[in-house]
């Protein structure tokens, strides 16, 4: 079995050997989900570390021809780059900190771990695939446990409404990138929804400009709408409100950069014309994100609707860096989006064992909880501080990459994002530790403990991979690069060429061998 | 180009020297990770643990200092975040500036530790308190050794994160939590600037590297163009933060809810420096060519470096105003600190005129001295009244801590510049400049050394005077040998360092070759610089004259407050900038904070999420699925329907 391959079914086999337990073994239920996301992240590791830094093109690429529908050839083609490496890496990690936070699940065990577990097969197969079917497919099947999660196991008396709303945007996201996708492969009619293909294909026969337009808005809206892009970002604070934990790590953390993954694998390549059409309409969308979601994150009381829409807040970020179109831009948003996937983990996580203390997230009533709680309190105040940008994190390396790669075409937007994320982001988290953390204690609150030993093994593992990545960035940075360069070279090179379309020709060789230096 | 020939010479060389740079660099880091991870419950072994770091990176720079002296040299970078057309770099660079500092912040560090076994001996969180202070000086010295922009913005939000641990280390007091704070987030403001200003140089230059910044300026001193100035008032904004210039700087006052051996290492000597050393940094920026885009044509003629000179020379006389009317021990100190950084960065903003900028750089060292010696001092003051930090609830404490008194009365000298106390000669040479420079700002320089020796002389003769006015003073005694032993070392520089030529040695770094001064360093100022210095001894003495009119006869009351009326009113209040703060700013914030949760609220959720699902056929029939309470369902007809679609597209 390829390498690719084994780190999807890895939790797929999981959830089978998972089913055939019986339900009221608990224990056993949650050691061997415990066991199986271990094997899973183990994968990912190895595989990134396996990884060979610096090199063009895709590796550990796998391909099975599997069925022919109608003209199509369907094929399950599987592929690393810089583009996803990262993120098959934390959606390891994360997934296996989910699991371990789910330990205080009494309701339905087997049903969560089964859920779970298809939500990390999904998303490793949605970042693996390079056959757009197949990337749909596993997406969907990432997506699906989460609605009903929210609806099993959620929170809070809304829950119903959150799952409704999610679903609602999601799903509308969905079909409208579905619609897109369709679109897109009639268009290119290259009878395949293979991402290699299709660009072997688009190089001698590009998509007439006026096309790419309208397909892709399609594209990119729609699955920006599963990013949470201003204004259809309004499901997410609500919908990770009433998630269990897990479910809220898993998906602000991975299942959300699947669509920022889709827009840099297909859209922006694939349709340089459109690209050069709409994103500055996405740039100016990602204000949306960097102020708006900023300011609305100020105003929370309940620490998951804060954190939920500072998360928000840092997909401007990323939407800013493809925005820019540049190498540096592009791999900062990558960067962005491998650090905020730990972030995001970080921070539900975090949330969840507060709640099991304080048995609420009411910031307004809480208080003092560093004196009973130090370990905690200094890896909230870690996670909160990488969240507002303190370098030594993953985090501050993404967002700084995208400051430097937009400033000269975007310097407006850096500028908003340079004030949305040093200062508003940092007045909202700081509001939080001071209300949180510091102040006298409560007597309330006597009562809450400190994370044990073996319960502070997923702080301590997301740290550590935010520290590794900040402290070096260059492990990332050595991967990605060379895929933000073919992201932006595709890009530039057709559409220099789209104005002359009298020859075709030169284009297959500049998009395909020599991405080149291409800052400004 | 000079720095990298003797960069190049050391490998030639075979001497790789430099790369001691990396482990004071690293030392304390490793001692405040170690004291977290490995024994946060070992009281003694922690202290002992970090200040022998601590120590030891202090020797380690000096024998840089001695192996190096005024000369350049790179140690080997760490390539931190490349990316083609950004290589971002770890690299430290060692000269003149480098390795001065380096001493003042391991030294001062040192000390502080040392004094913070006996100021902190009761805390609770004792190890804390040294693995956090291991990791500022950890912070502080990746500023010293930078050798690039955007390391130093690193290093820079390390110290605003070590000093917001710092101030809030008495997290339950609400005072201490509300003012790490405001530390914390005032910072960002300037580090707003400060980011933007890294950006623009770096698109103009393409390179991020101080030095090769340095030969770029040299080379056309125009690079920046229009940007110029633009561009240096960015990255000041960054020093505005951290050096508490006004309008930033209201964080410093409150910062002092932190325990006093933070105040004197980190809000007086130390981290408060680093906007001026930074400024010296990049003091090629201010020399170069001023110009400004279109939009701001007003400011043509005017550069940077005049801005930077008012805006200095404004937050001294502002703050020693205030410090005129304050009655907590600390907060004089702090104002005068303020004060002091005023002038420093007011002889930054004078020196651009002649390329020269080390009379900032000299104060900044001597001022690190008396300072830290003053805040300890008060430390010990306070530890000694049972956390009375009222002045007028001391008195007669002269006698009842002559060590203590000793020294605070050394430091006061030096601040308000006696001869031949160090800070006379430093104090000298920004007159000097000023002098030569402008004469209006040196009459700021002469009447805030009239207000600081007013001020300083107000608290002596209050605070040690006398007969004891409070409880506590009553019952104070002197404090233990390990925090009186750093007093009496701090004494050493604060009364000597002026012998040494470090004027000299400044001077060279900015303007080789163009070595001022020599001949007598003691009597120098009177002979180089007659009215400069005369100006400065006589308001110094006018200052104490005044204050002892005043206050010789050790009142009960502030005698001035009544005379002053309103006005002291407005100077005990801090000229209300703090409540103008309050009234403008954050409510600004917040309201456009309540308008976009209202947006979010009832325009997008529920109009649009509400609207769509009335409208929309598929939505309305998820509704009803919804309301039927079966998610699930929906989940799998949702799927179904999607393979559907696909398969019926692909026919």
């Amino acid at each position: 079995m390829d390498s690719l391959t084994s780190v999807i079914l890895a939790p797929v086999i999981t959830a089978v050997l998972l089913l055939l337990i019986p339900g009221n073994f608990r224990v056993v239920l949650r050691l061997a989900a415990i066991l199986g996301s271990a094997w899973t992240a183990w994968t990912a590791v190895a595989l990134f570390s396996r990884f060979h830094a610096g090199q063009e093109g895709l590796q550990f690429e796998s391909l099975v021809p599997w069925v022919t529908v109608g003209s199509m050839n369907l094929a399950y083609h599987v592929g690393a780059d810089g583009l996803n490496i990262g993120l098959i890496l934390v959606t390891g990690l994360v997934g296996f900190a989910a699991v371990l936070v789910s330990w205080n699940i009494e309701r339905h065990v087997k049903l969560f771990y089964v859920l779970l577990m298809l939500m990390i097969a999904g998303a490793m197969g949605a970042f693996a695939s390079l056959d757009l079917f197949f990337f749909y497919f596993f997406n969907e099947l990432a997506l699906v446990p989460t609605f009903i999660m929210i609806g099993v196991w959620g929170r809070g008396e809304d829950r119903n409404w959150a799952a409704f709303k999610i679903t609602l945007y999601l799903t509308l996201g969905a079909l409208t990138a579905l619609v897109g996708l369709i679109a897109f492969y009639v268009a290119a009619g290259a009878n395949s929804l293979d991402v290699t293909v299709l660009k072997a294909h688009l190089a001698t026969h590009p998509l007439p400009a006026s096309t790419q337009t309208w397909i892709f808005p399609l594209i990119v809206f729609g699955f920006a709408t599963l990013v949470g892009l201003f204004p259809f970002h309004s499901w997410a604070p609500v919908g990770y409100a009433a998630a269990p934990t897990a479910t809220a790590m898993m998906h602000a953390g991975i299942l959300k950069k699947a669509g920022l993954y889709a827009i840099l694998r297909v859209a922006i390549p694939l349709m340089p014309d459109g690209a050069h059409r709409w994103l500055p309409v996405v740039a100016v969308l990602a204000v949306g994100n960097l102020l708006h979601c900023a300011w609305v994150a100020l105003r929370q009381k309940d620490l998951n609707l804060l954190i939920g829409n500072s998360s928000l807040a840092h997909m401007g970020f990323a939407f800013l860096g493809i925005a820019s179109l540049t190498v540096i831009g592009v791999t900062g948003t990558v960067l962005v989006m491998v650090a905020h996937a730990l972030l995001a983990g970080l921070s539900f996580a975090l949330s969840g064992y507060l709640e099991t203390q304080t048995g609420t997230l009411d910031m307004t009533r809480m208080g003092g909880l560093l004196r009973r709680m130090p370990f905690y309190g200094t890896a909230m105040i870690m996670g909160f501080m990488a969240s507002c940008g303190l370098p030594g994190f993953a985090n501050f390396a993404g967002e700084a990459t995208v400051l430097f790669g937009s400033w000269k075409s975007l310097p407006w937007l850096v500028i908003i994002a340079a004030w949305s994320g040093l200062v508003i982001g940092a007045v909202a988290m700081l509001r939080a530790l001071r209300a949180v953390l510091q102040g006298p204690e409560k007597p309330e609150f006597s009562r809450v403990s400190d994370t044990d030993y073996w319960r502070r093994l997923p702080f301590v593992m997301l740290l550590s991979a935010m520290v590794l990545f900040g402290v070096s960035p260059g492990i990332l940075t050595s991967r990605i690069e060379p895929a933000a360069k073919a992201v932006v070279a595709a890009h530039r090179t057709p559409s220099q060429a789209g104005e002359s379309k009298a020859q075709p020709a030169a284009i297959p060789a500049a998009a395909t061998a020599t991405p080149g230096h291409s800052g400004h | 180009m000079e720095h990298a020939a003797v960069a190049q010479h050391a490998v030639e060389s075979g001497s790789k020297i430099q790369d001691l740079a990396w482990a004071i660099l690293i030392l304390p880091l490793v001692m405040a990770f170690g004291t977290a991870v490995l024994i946060p419950k070992n009281r003694s072994l922690s202290a002992v643990f970090n200040i022998s770091g601590v120590v030891v990176a202090f020797l380690l720079s000096f024998t840089l200092f001695c192996v190096f002296g005024g000369q350049s040299a790179d140690a080997t970078p760490f390539h931190w975040l490349p990316v083609s057309g950004l290589d971002a770099q770890i690299g430290l660079h060692i000269d003149a500036l480098a390795t001065l500092m380096l001493m003042v912040v391991t030294g001062v560090g040192s000390l502080v530790m040392i004094y913070s076994t006996g100021y902190m001996h009761d805390d609770r969180s004792y190890t804390r308190f040294f693995s956090t202070l291991s990791l500022f000086v950890f912070s502080m010295l990746g500023i010293v050794l930078a050798n690039n922009l955007l390391m130093l913005f690193v290093f820079w939000e390390l110290v605003g994160v070590s000093s917001y641990l710092l101030i809030g280390f008495w997290y339950e007091k609400p005072s201490a939590g509300d003012a790490s704070k405001k530390a914390f987030l005032t910072n960002r403001i300037g580090d707003f600037g400060f980011m933007l200003g890294i950006l623009a140089i770096w698109s103009v230059a393409g390179t991020l590297d101080i030095a090769a910044l340095k030969a770029q300026f040299i080379a056309n001193p125009a690079l920046l163009g229009p940007w110029a100035g633009l561009a240096g008032l960015l990255i000041f904004m960054g020093a505005m933060g951290k050096s508490a210039q006004f309008p930033l700087h209201v964080w410093l006052p409150d910062a002092m809810e932190g325990p006093t051996p933070v105040s004197a290492l980190i809000h007086a000597a130390t981290m408060v420096a680093a906007g001026v050393y930074m400024l010296c940094r990049v003091f090629f920026l201010y020399t170069a060519t001023p110009g400004w885009p279109a939009a701001l044509c007003f400011l043509d003629g005017i550069s940077a470096a005049t801005i930077i000179t008012c805006i200095g020379g404004f937050t001294a006389l502002f703050a020693a105003v205030i410090a005129v009317q304050q009655d907590d021990i600390k907060r004089i100190l702090a104002y005068s600190t303020l004060s002091q950084l005023g002038l420093m960065v007011m002889a930054v903003g004078l020196g651009a005129k002649t390329g020269d900028a080390s009379a900032s750089m000299y104060h900044l060292v001597t001022h690190a001295g008396f300072k830290a010696m003053l805040f300890l001092g008060a430390g010990s003051v306070i530890h000694a009244c049972h956390h009375e930090q009222d002045i007028w609830k001391m008195g007669g404490l002269r006698t009842k801590m002559p060590k203590t008194f000793w020294t605070f009365a050394l430091g006061t000298a030096a601040l308000a510049g006696l001869p031949p106390l160090s800070g006379f000669y430093s104090k000298d040479e920004i007159l000097a400049v000023a002098l030569e420079a402008n004469p209006i700002f040196f009459g700021v320089g002469v009447l805030v050394t009239v207000l600081t020796t007013f001020y300083m002389s107000r608290l002596v003769l209050v605070a040690f005077f006398g007969k004891p006015r409070g409880e506590g003073a009553d019952h104070a005694h002197e404090s233990p040998a390990s925090m009186t032993t750093p007093l009496l070392v701090l004494a050493v520089p604060s009364a000597f360092i002026a012998w040494l030529p470090l004027g000299e040695f400044l001077s060279n770094h900015f303007t080789p070759g163009h070595a001022a001064h020599g001949g007598d360093i003691l009597f120098g100022p009177f002979n180089h610089n007659p009215i400069a210095a005369f100006f400065g001894l006589g308001a110094a003495l006018f200052g104490f004259s005044l204050a002892y009119s005043l206050y010789g006869k050790s009142p009960a009351q502030d005698p001035l407050s009544p005379k002053l009326g309103l006005l002291s009113q407005a100077m005990r209040n801090r000229f209300y900038i703090d409540e103008i703060y309050d009234g403008i700013v954050v409510p600004l914030h917040n309201l456009l904070s309540q308008v976009a949760d209202a947006i979010d609220r009832w325009l997008i959720s529920g109009l649009a999420v509400r609207g769509l699902a009335g409208v929309v056929e598929i939505a309305g029939r998820a509704l009803r699925l919804v309301q039927t309470g079966s998610i699930q369902t929906y989940a799998f007809l949702f799927t179904a329907g999607v393979l559907l679609i696909v398969l019926l597209a692909l026919k």
